[in-house]
This record gives C-alpha cells, sequence and structure tokens, in this order.
C-alpha cells in the first residue's frame, strides 16, 4: 500500500531529529530498540486497519510514532510501548476515520493510555543520563543503555532540584526526549520557520503558562516552583512546539482560535501540574485542548456568519 | 399455529422449550441482546464489570427482578388502567428491587457494599421498563417470563464476558484468584471506567460482526 506523503509531517520529523539524536546521547542504544518497535507496531496497526477499511495511509503516522517514543521514559518495557501505539493508532486516529479525522493527537492518546495503565513503569522507570561530569563523550552512543539500569531516579518535576544549566541541556532524568530544553526549542523554531506549526499556538501556549506559574509563584500557593524552572524542566516546551500544533487535532480554522486554544493549553498545564495528583500535566491538558478544538471553531465560524449578516 | 410451528424448528436433538417460546427466548439473548443489540441499561454494565463476582450478582439480580416483575405485571395486565400503567409498573419494580437490595445486604454484605448505589439503581434500568412495556403488558404470563428469561439471560452473558475481559486484563485475577503471574503489570486503565467504555465498544464491535454474518447466512 502507497503511503501518502504529507511535505509537512516530513518538516516535524526533521525537527525532531536533534531530539532522537540527543535520546541516544543521554540514554543509550535502547533508544532505537523502542523506537524500532514503536514504528512497526505503529505501521502494523495502522496498515491493517488501513486496509480494511479502505483508508490511506499518511506520513503523519510516522510523527505519532517519534513522539510517542520520545514522550516515554527510558526504562520503559518494550511490549508497553508497543501496546501503547497500537491502542494510539487504533483509537486516536483509525476508529474517527484515519487522518484528518481524529480528535485527538494520536501519539498523545497513546501515552495517556500507558500512562494511566501502568502507573509504575512510566513514573519509576526515569533513569540517570549517561553522560555527566566525568565523561562528555562518548556519553550513550557507547552504551546499550544506562548501567544503572535498575536504579531508578526521580526527574526534577519531582524533586525540584536541579540547576538551570543541567535543565537547558537535558543532563537530567526524564524522558527520552524532552530533557534538553534547548534541542526542543531549536527543533520547534525549525518547524515553525517551515510552516509545518503555527507559532500562534506555541507563542500563546508559553505565554499564558509563564502569567499562570508566575501568579501561583508569587501568591506561593502549594510550593510552586519559579516559572523558567517549570518551563523548561517537564515536557511543557516539547508539547508546546510539537504536540499542540498537530494540525488535525488543533483548532486551526482562524487565528483567534490559535490564540486561544494555545492559552488554554498552557492555562490547564500550570492547574494539573499544581492541583492534580499527577506531577506532569501536559498529557491531560493536550487531550482537554484537543476535546475542545472543534467547539472552538464551530463556535468562531458562527461568531463570523453572524457578524457577516449583520454588518 | 403450533404445527407450523413446528414443522419450521424439527432440525435436530430435543427441545425443552416448544417452537415460539425458543424463538422469544433466543430473541432476548442473542438477536435483541439488551447489551449489544439494543443498547439499553448500558450505565450500570459500565459500572458494575470490574470484577467478575459484582457482574454475577447485579446480573442475577436485574435477571430475577426481570422475570417476576414480568411474571406480574403480564398477570395484571388487564386490570391495570392504561393512563397510569407507568406509575404502576414503577411500583412494581420498585417493591421488588427493594427486596433484592435486602436480601443482598443480608447474605452477600462485601458485594452488596461494592455495589453501592447500582442495586437500587435497577429500578430506574431501562431494560426492565422495556421489557414490561413492550412485552409484559400485552402478552401471556408464560411468554412473558421465557422472555423476561431470555433478556435477563441475555444481560448476564453480556455484563459476565466484559467482566471477564476487565478482571483478566485490570487485576490479572478471574472471581478474584490470580491467574496472570505478577511481572504481566495489570493493565489499570481497564479497572476504572474509562476502561469500561473502551471494552464495551470493542465488545459490540466484536459482537455485531459475528451476528451480522450470522444473519447474512440465515
Amino acid at each position: 500500500m502507497k503511503i501518502q506523503k504529507q511535505q509537512a509531517m516530513r518538516n516535524v520529523l526533521k525537527g525532531l531529529t536533534p531530539l532522537c539524536l540527543a535520546a541516544i546521547y543521554f540514554y543509550g542504544w535502547r533508544f532505537t530498540a523502542v523506537l524500532a518497535v514503536v514504528a512497526a507496531a505503529g505501521v502494523l496497526s495502522e496498515y491493517v486497519l488501513a486496509k480494511k477499511y479502505g483508508l490511506q495511509m499518511t506520513e503523519s503516522l510516522f510523527v505519532s510514532v517519534l513522539l510517542f517514543s520520545l514522550s516515554l521514559p527510558p526504562g520503559i518495557p518494550l511490549w508497553i510501548a508497543a501496546l501503547g501505539i497500537v491502542f494510539g493508532i487504533v483509537f486516536g486516529k483509525m476508529v474517527f476515520g484515519g487522518f484528518g479525522r481524529n480528535i485527538f493527537n494520536p501519539a498523545i492518546t497513546a501515552r495517556a493510555f500507558v500512562y494511566i495503565s501502568f502507573g509504575v513503569p512510566m513514573t519509576s522507570k526515569f533513569l540517570p543520563t549517561l553522560p555527566g561530569p566525568d565523561s562528555w563523550f562518548p556519553g550513550g552512543f557507547a552504551h546499550w543503555l544506562s548501567p544503572l539500569d535498575s536504579v531508578s531516579s526521580a526527574t526534577p518535576l519531582f524533586t525540584k532540584s536541579a540547576d538551570l544549566f543541567n535543565l537547558a541541556f537535558g543532563f537530567i532524568p526524564g524522558s527520552f526526549g524532552e530533557t534538553a530544553a534547548v534541542l526542543v526549542v531549536i527543533g520547534g523554531l525549525y518547524i515553525i520557520i517551515k510552516k509545518a506549526a503555527n507559532w500562534r499556538l506555541t507563542v500563546s501556549a508559553i505565554a499564558a503558562f509563564l502569567i499562570m506559574q508566575t501568579i501561583f509563584w508569587l501568591a506561593g500557593i502549594r510550593d510552586t516552583v519559579d516559572p523558567l524552572y517549570a518551563l523548561i524542566s517537564g515536557s511543557f516546551l516539547l508539547g508546546a512546539f510539537f504536540m499542540i500544533t498537530d494540525p488535525v487535532s488543533a483548532s486551526q480554522t482562524t487565528n483567534i482560535g490559535r490564540w486561544i486554544y494555545g492559552a488554554f493549553f498552557g492555562v490547564l498545564t500550570v492547574l494539573i501540574r499544581v492541583f492534580s495528583i499527577w506531577p506532569e500535566g501536559i498529557t491531560f491538558a493536550i487531550l482537554l485542548s484537543n476535546m475542545f478544538a472543534p467547539l472552538l471553531d464551530y463556535y468562531l465560524k458562527e461568531r463570523k456568519k453572524r457578524k457577516g449578516a449583520s454588518a | 399455529m403450533s404445527d407450523n410451528v413446528q414443522l419450521k424448528t424439527p432440525k435436530k436433538g430435543y427441545r425443552l422449550l416448544s417452537g415460539k417460546s425458543w424463538m422469544v427466548f433466543k430473541e432476548g439473548l442473542w438477536h435483541n441482546n439488551p447489551i449489544f443489540g439494543m443498547m439499553l441499561g448500558l450505565c450500570s454494565t459500565l459500572a458494575v464489570t470490574n470484577l467478575m463476582s459484582n457482574a454475577l450478582v447485579m446480573s442475577l439480580s436485574v435477571t430475577i427482578v426481570l422475570i417476576v416483575n414480568s411474571i406480574i405485571i403480564s398477570s395484571l395486565r388487564n386490570f391495570i388502567p392504561d393512563r397510569i400503567r407507568m406509575i404502576a409498573y414503577m411500583l412494581i419494580i420498585s417493591t421488588l428491587v427493594i427486596a433484592i437490595d435486602m436480601v443482598l445486604k443480608i447474605f452477600l454484605p462485601d458485594i452488596s457494599k461494592a455495589l453501592g448505589a447500582y442495586v437500587a439503581l435497577i429500578i430506574t434500568n431501562c431494560i426492565i421498563m422495556g421489557r414490561a412495556e413492550a412485552y409484559a403488558s400485552n402478552n401471556s404470563i408464560g411468554i412473558s417470563s421465557v422472555d423476561a428469561l431470555g433478556v435477563g439471560l441475555g444481560y448476564t452473558f453480556s455484563l459476565m464476558i466484559i467482566a471477564t475481559f476487565r478482571e483478566l486484563v485490570g487485576f490479572g485475577s478471574l472471581f478474584g484468584y490470580q491467574v496472570l503471574p505478577e511481572p504481566l503489570s495489570p493493565m489499570k486503565i481497564f479497572s476504572i471506567p474509562p476502561g469500561a467504555f473502551f471494552t464495551l465498544g470493542v465488545f459490540i464491535l466484536i459482537i455485531n460482526t459475528i451476528r451480522g454474518h450470522k444473519e447474512d447466512d440465515a
């Protein structure tokens, strides 16, 4: 079966490449095994359903595969990763009628599924990074997986203590692709310049996030951390640059819609991080924003129509 | 009439029920299954199928209420005025459900606690009201009870297959006995309501696919 070519998706893949290399550098070659398993399971599930229901396979599949792999903790068992992407592709995309009709971002659907189902492996399999003060090179390129395989360590989002340099360059325990904030921003800027993502979504998400976080920080609610630390310590940047800019599941019909949608995501992330039992809110924040996107589009379209009629 | 029906179904073995009753029974159990066919009573289905024991107790309670209710309503069908029939049905159903609730509280206190409000909510279960209104109110006692039995067992069967899957995957056990080894970490999502939605959806797909093919053959 032919896979439909999508230039925008190819640009996103290019934008994610530095993150993949960083994942190998920080956590070893095991990332490639995870990626291979996830890709195989994802392609297979999309192929079977596309064939059965006469749909077309699209290159967006590989973006989902890559984003999902990058969002997993390094010690994740392979079968959980495979199960997650199958669920994400089948229930996140294909049951709605394939690419272009899905309400939810398939990668995030997959992540939410494994996050809820396998709470222990998903939150305790974070590993310390391979390169560190003792050896900067070759880092993970010489290892299969961190030798401290059985030792799990808490991410800075739990401990709330790590210096900003390590956070920015990724020398912290975390998911494969979310740790190096600088690389996320570089890849993100690339896809924005290439017009694969709309800058309004990202800018409004980050602005709303910083404002909310600052308010909570200044008010001193529930030991909220300072805004800059919060911005780069979890996977918020990955979400803001790569996940909510998804052309299908985001509100993409009007510019006002984009601003509102991005801000909604930013605010929700802070609220979930601060007030819920989940340390990381972006998974649920994205799903909730996805859910409101059609409503937002509909409302804005109606408003435009009414304005046009009265004028 | 009865000769006619017997001509149609003499194929093999013997039938405990006569031709028409068998058809009515099968209709409720399979062709018009309350969960997968009519899609009634889904709320309780989603809520109580996390454990097989809960599902079994719940579905047997519903089956008993269904049968007794059908018998009572079909025997009173000529005495209940048309205008207030809904209220009359409601009264009969409530009485039965309260009785069942008390029995469960005495003999199965743990499961009764786990089911919580859902036993009392059998009163509002649309399967029971539906059978009363659609069948028992204008059919004889015998055939109404067969219909109620079919629908009740259809409900039981549906709940049990959903509960089997959810308990096996969500807790790794069957009826509370651990069957899956510990390292296969159970998938928590299937033990909570969101998992029930996915499970129900997939089972509706599977059952309707099977049923669709069967109907094509006939």
